[in-house]
């Protein structure tokens, strides 16, 4: 189309139609090899005490976070850890504690990969990390609020990596974000009653 | 019989209603028949800035401690790593005297070393470059010369950044470290060392160059008030 207007039209035919043509296949083998990793976003569910809460992780935009996750999900990490810090309006966050605030230990810690343009907006899932920005391990968090000051550089020049995002149970995030909160054990922010993930998935 | 109080950790802030009241009853009841009071640090959750000290809380601490004034007992401050921004300004609404981090007092006789402690925790690598940044003095000026609103958010943001930390502990409170201490009791000469930071109060003892030193450790506020309790015959502690 646009190939046939431009050779019908320029004094130099044969070498704007080489250039155009190139640019179109160009384009359509960029877009061929989008669409391919696209279908790639692993999807994992969350079964909590208050119902499940679907994940869609960017492998793209984050491959190591995302191969972390995947290993603590299929090995079976997750089960049975709480939400064990509830923050209404900021985050709740687990994947490090067992009912009764027990810690459970952690493999080893992942290189930040924050800057990869995802923001902390609302019902994204993040990693958390100490003030080393290369500590995240287990623990993550879903943002109930849009948390840009955590996104890269951030206050601390590295920010938190987002890795995915809510695509289901949004409802269940907002009935989590709600539940009353107390100091427990020398934390803050503790649920009172226990918000248990009975079981971790990646989806099929 | 003549004696000085010395408190600190209280971290009174909007979240922590409880410690303000235990606070203003210590301020009322224990302070004035003391010749002096120490704070050292920590007073407040944070500190923005000076210019807020027109907000109720501040207002409600400075109104107590301006109160001492009256009772002759003189009161003196130390920066903890909350409030470290506390100035000249806020010092003289309350009637009180800021001091340098670490202090050589004579307390009765017995030279004493005070600090609010964050200098002692070395093996806190993170911290102490994090310290280091926020001390500097063209850093302070810059933060300082932001609007107030924008100050306060930037701390809420450090705050709720803070929950993050995947560690058991507030990754600030690490305890002390021994060869810090030991290096600090030999630089001021072997003194009697009192600090807080750390939320755990007791009483240790250290023996550096053959000199035996005490080390009294201030406790936090956010279960009951807590208090060292100096005269001549010594330190104890006291629960308010």
């Amino acid at each position: 189309m646009i190939a046939g207007k431009s050779f019908m039209k320029g004094p130099h035919n044969m070498k704007y139609l080489f250039t155009t043509l190139l640019a179109l296949l160009l384009s359509c083998a960029m877009q061929s090899s989008y669409s391919s990793t696209q279908g790639k976003k692993t999807m994992v569910k969350l079964h909590t005490n208050h119902g499940v809460i679907t994940l869609q992780l960017d492998a793209e935009k984050a491959p190591n976070t995302v191969k972390n996750f995947l290993g603590y999900v299929n090995g079976g990490f997750y089960e049975n850890t709480i939400f064990h810090r509830v923050i209404d309006g900021f985050m709740i966050q687990g994947g490090g504690f067992e009912p009764g605030l027990k810690q459970k230990s952690a493999g080893a810690p992942i290189k930040n990969e924050a800057a990869n343009g995802l923001s902390n907006d609302i019902y994204t899932i993040a990693m958390a990390r100490t003030s080393d920005p290369h500590s995240a391990s287990a623990q993550f968090f879903i943002n109930v609020g849009n948390n840009n000051f955590l996104n890269h550089p951030g206050q601390d020049g590295w920010g938190y990596c987002v890795f995915g995002k809510v695509v289901d149970g949004t409802d269940v995030v907002d009935a989590i974000r709600k539940v009353p909160t107390g100091f427990r054990s020398g934390h803050q922010d503790v649920p009172e009653k226990d918000v248990i993930i009975t079981k971790a998935e990646v989806v099929k | 019989m003549p004696h000085t109080l010395l408190i600190s950790d209280l971290h009174l802030g909007v979240d922590h209603p409880g410690s303000m009241v235990l606070f203003r009853r210590f301020i009322a009841e224990y302070a004035p028949q003391a010749e002096a009071l120490y704070i050292l640090g920590d007073l407040f959750e944070f500190w923005a800035g000076d210019d807020d000290l027109w907000d109720e809380l501040p207002a409600q601490v400075i109104a107590a401690l301006r109160n001492l004034a009256q009772y002759g007992t003189r009161v003196y401050l130390l920066h903890g790593n909350r409030d470290l921004l506390m100035g000249k300004t806020l010092a003289e609404a309350c009637h009180a005297t800021l001091l340098r981090d670490p202090i050589l007092i004579d307390l009765y006789g017995t030279p004493t070393l005070l600090s609010h402690g964050d200098i002692l925790c070395t093996r806190d690598t993170e911290y102490q470059r994090y310290r280091a940044q926020v001390h500097d003095a063209t850093f302070q000026q810059l933060f300082l010369a932001k609007p107030l609103a924008e100050r306060k958010a930037y701390i809420e943001q450090l705050r709720l950044r803070s929950t993050l930390e995947k560690r058991n502990k507030d990754s600030a409170i690490m305890d002390v470290s021994d060869s810090a201490v030991a290096a600090l009791l030999r630089e001021y000469h072997y003194p009697r060392l009192i600090h807080g930071h750390t939320h755990r109060p007791a009483c240790h003892e250290h023996i550096v160059d053959g000199h035996r030193c005490k080390r009294w450790v201030l406790g936090d506020w956010n279960q009951q008030g807590s208090a060292l309790y100096c005269d001549a015959q010594g330190c104890r502690a006291v629960k308010v």
